[in-house]
C-alpha cells in the first residue's frame, strides 16, 4: 500500500483521514445552525447560500446514501481534465441530511448501478500525476 | 423595476443565417460578418443606422464580436461581447431589447457566432476538482437527469429516439442546417451509446456558423409586412434547492424551490407577453440532448408532466401538429455552434410568423416562442408576434 505522502486528495479537507484503518473516514460538510440546511463541499466562508446567514459549522456526513441518479460514461470527456479511466460512472447520492452529493461511483460491474440503491464512501485512486504519485478521491460504492 | 410591457415596442426587422456546419478553414468572424450582411439586406437597413451591437459567443475569446464588426464597418458603436454559455445568443437578444425598449437605442444588431472546439464539449463552468472529476461531460449529465425523468414518466429510450426523429425530418427542408436528412429508429437506437442510457444520435451534433438580427423601435421599420414584434425575452439563473448537474449544483430535499429555472423564465415571458402556452402557434424546444426536449415542453407548461412522450408519439408535436415544435430541424439538425444558438431559434420563429419557411412552414403562424438553456444554468424564454 501506498504510504499517505503518494496519495494526494483531489482536494484538501473534503474528507476524515482517521488514524485507525477500523476507523472509516467521512466527508466533511458544512451545517447551517439557523435554518438546519446541510451542504458538500463545505462552504469555506461559513456562510449559508439558503438562509444566507452566516452560521455554517463544519460537519461529518453520513457514510451511507442512496443512488439518484447516475449515467456511465463511454468517452473520454472534453478538455483534458480527467485523466481517470474510461468509462467511468458519475451521478448523485442523497445522503440522509437531505443533500445530494455528486460523486463518482466505484464498481466493477457498471450494472450494480441501479436508482435507490444502497452506496457507501470509499476513498479511491482516480488517476496518477505525472509524477506516478496517486491522486485519490472519494466515490461511492454500491453495498 | 420596469415590465418590458411597459416600455417601448421592439419588432425585428430583420436576421441572416449562415449555413451551419463543419468549417476547419473559417473563423468565427467569418461566419458573424456574413450573418451581419444578410440581416442588414433582410432588415433594409444599412450599417450606418445601426447604434450598438450585442454580440454572443462562448470559446471565441476577447472581443470576438468586435472582430465580426470590423469586418462589416468601423463606426465607433458600443460593441458588447455576451457569453452566458448556450443561452449567449438569446441574452444577446434579451440585451439589445431591452436597450431599444429603454428608449437608449432605435437599432441595434444582434449576433450569435461560433467555430466549435472539436469532440465534447470542454464545459469549463465546475470546479477545478469537478473537472478533475470528470462532471463536465454534458451528455451525461443529460443523462443524470434523464434517468430520473424515465423513473418519474415511464419515458423510454425508443421516445428519446422518436425525438431525434421528428427534428432530422424537420431539418431536411432548413437550407441552413447542419444535417438534411432523416434518419430512422434504427439508426438512432443502434448508434453508439455515449453515456447511458443515451446514444450518439440522443445527442445533437455540434457546428460552425452565425445568426444575426435587427431589433429596432416601431417607426424605423422598413417593411411593416415582414416585421414581428417582441412580446418577452425573460432570462433566469439557478434557483436553490434545484438540481442542476449541468452546472454543478445539487439538488436539496429540504429546501426544494417552488419553481424552477425553466418554469419561472416561462412564467416571466407568458406574464410580460399576456399570451399564455395556448396561444403558441409555433415553438423552439432546447433540444440539445432529445430527451430535453421532451421535459422542456412540460416544463415549458404545454403539457402536463410525463405526458410528451405520448403526445409526441401521436404527432402533436409535427408541423401540421398541434403545437409544432423545433420545425427548423432543431439543435438535432442545426448542430449546436454555442453562442449561435438561442438567437437561431429566434430566426426560425421570425421565418415563421413573417410566413416564409417554406416547405416547414406552419400554416397561419402569429405567435411564436423560443426556448434556450445553458450552463450556469441559464433558461431564456423568447416570444414573438406576427407584425
Amino acid at each position: 500500500m501506498n504510504s499517505e505522502s503518494n496519495r494526494i486528495p483531489i482536494h484538501e479537507g473534503f474528507w476524515t483521514t482517521p488514524a485507525s484503518e477500523d476507523e472509516p473516514p467521512q466527508l466533511i460538510g458544512s451545517h447551517c445552525e439557523s435554518c438546519g440546511e446541510s451542504f458538500f463541499p463545505k462552504k469555506e466562508k461559513g456562510w449559508c447560500t439558503y438562509c444566507r446567514q452566516k452560521t455554517l459549522k463544519d460537519v461529518r456526513l453520513s457514510r451511507r446514501g442512496k443512488i439518484a441518479s447516475f449515467s456511465v460514461v463511454m468517452q473520454q470527456p472534453g478538455g483534458g481534465f480527467y485523466k481517470g479511466p474510461v468509462p467511468y460512472a458519475y451521478g448523485a447520492v442523497e445522503l440522509p441530511e437531505g443533500i445530494y452529493v455528486t460523486t463518482l461511483f466505484k464498481t466493477d460491474d457498471f450494472d450494480e448501478l441501479e436508482l435507490h440503491r444502497d452506496v457507501e464512501l470509499v476513498i479511491d485512486k482516480l488517476c496518477e500525476d505525472e509524477e506516478g504519485r496517486d491522486i485519490v478521491t472519494f466515490k461511492f460504492m454500491p453495498v | 423595476m420596469k415590465d418590458m410591457s411597459e416600455m417601448r415596442e421592439v419588432l425585428v426587422a430583420g436576421f441572416g443565417l449562415t449555413q451551419w456546419g463543419y468549417y476547419p478553414d473559417r473563423e468565427c468572424y467569418d461566419f458573424g460578418s456574413e450573418a451581419i450582411l444578410i440581416a442588414l439586406e433582410d432588415s433594409g437597413f444599412t450599417w450606418n443606422d445601426v447604434q450598438a451591437a450585442f454580440c454572443g459567443s462562448v470559446y471565441q475569446g476577447t472581443g470576438s464580436g468586435h472582430q465580426a464588426v470590423k469586418e462589416v464597418g468601423l463606426t465607433g458603436i458600443p460593441v458588447v461581447n455576451v457569453e452566458n454559455a448556450c443561452s449567449s445568443g438569446s441574452s444577446a437578444f434579451r440585451l439589445a431589447c431591452q436597450s431599444v425598449a429603454a428608449e437608449l437605442y432605435d437599432t441595434v444588431l444582434v449576433l450569435g457566432m461560433e467555430k466549435m472546439p472539436r469532440g465534447p464539449i470542454p464545459s469549463t463552468a465546475f470546479r477545478p476538482w469537478e473537472l478533475a472529476s470528470g462532471f463536465n461531460v454534458q451528455m451525461a449529465n443529460y443523462a443524470n437527469e434523464t434517468v430520473v425523468y424515465m423513473e418519474e414518466t415511464g419515458a423510454t429510450v425508443e421516445d428519446f429516439a422518436r425525438v431525434t426523429v421528428k427534428n432530422r425530418k424537420n431539418g431536411v427542408h432548413n437550407p441552413h442546417a447542419r444535417f438534411q436528412k432523416e434518419v430512422t429508429m434504427e439508426e438512432v437506437l443502434n448508434s453508439r451509446m455515449v453515456a447511458t442510457p443515451l446514444r450518439l444520435f440522443h445527442c445533437c451534433p455540434l457546428a460552425d456558423g452565425a445568426a444575426a438580427a435587427i431589433v429596432c423601435s416601431r417607426d424605423k421599420i422598413r417593411s411593416a409586412q415582414r416585421a414581428v414584434t417582441v412580446k418577452a425575452c425573460s432570462l433566469t439563473s439557478g434557483v436553490y434547492g434545484e438540481h442542476s448537474i449541468m452546472a454543478g449544483i445539487s439538488k436539496s430535499r429540504n429546501h426544494p424551490p417552488a419553481l424552477g429555472i425553466v418554469e419561472l423564465s416561462a412564467k416571466q415571458a407568458f406574464e410580460t407577453s399576456g399570451y399564455g402556452p395556448e396561444d403558441m402557434d409555433v415553438v423552439q424546444a432546447y433540444d440539445t440532448m432529445a430527451p430535453a426536449e421532451l421535459w422542456d415542453i412540460e416544463k415549458l407548461g404545454f403539457c402536463k408532466k410525463g405526458e410528451a412522450p405520448r403526445l409526441l408519439k401521436e404527432g402533436a408535436f409535427d408541423i401540421g401538429g398541434r403545437i409544432p415544435v423545433n420545425t427548423d430541424g432543431g439543435l438535432m439538425s442545426r448542430g449546436h455552434p454555442l453562442g449561435a444558438t438561442g438567437l437561431g431559434q429566434i430566426c426560425e420563429l421570425v421565418c415563421q410568423l413573417r410566413g416564409e419557411a417554406g416547405k416547414r412552414q406552419v400554416a397561419g403562424a402569429r405567435i411564436a416562442l423560443a426556448h434556450a438553456m445553458g450552463a450556469g444554468p441559464n433558461s431564456s424564454v423568447t416570444i414573438l408576434k406576427a407584425r
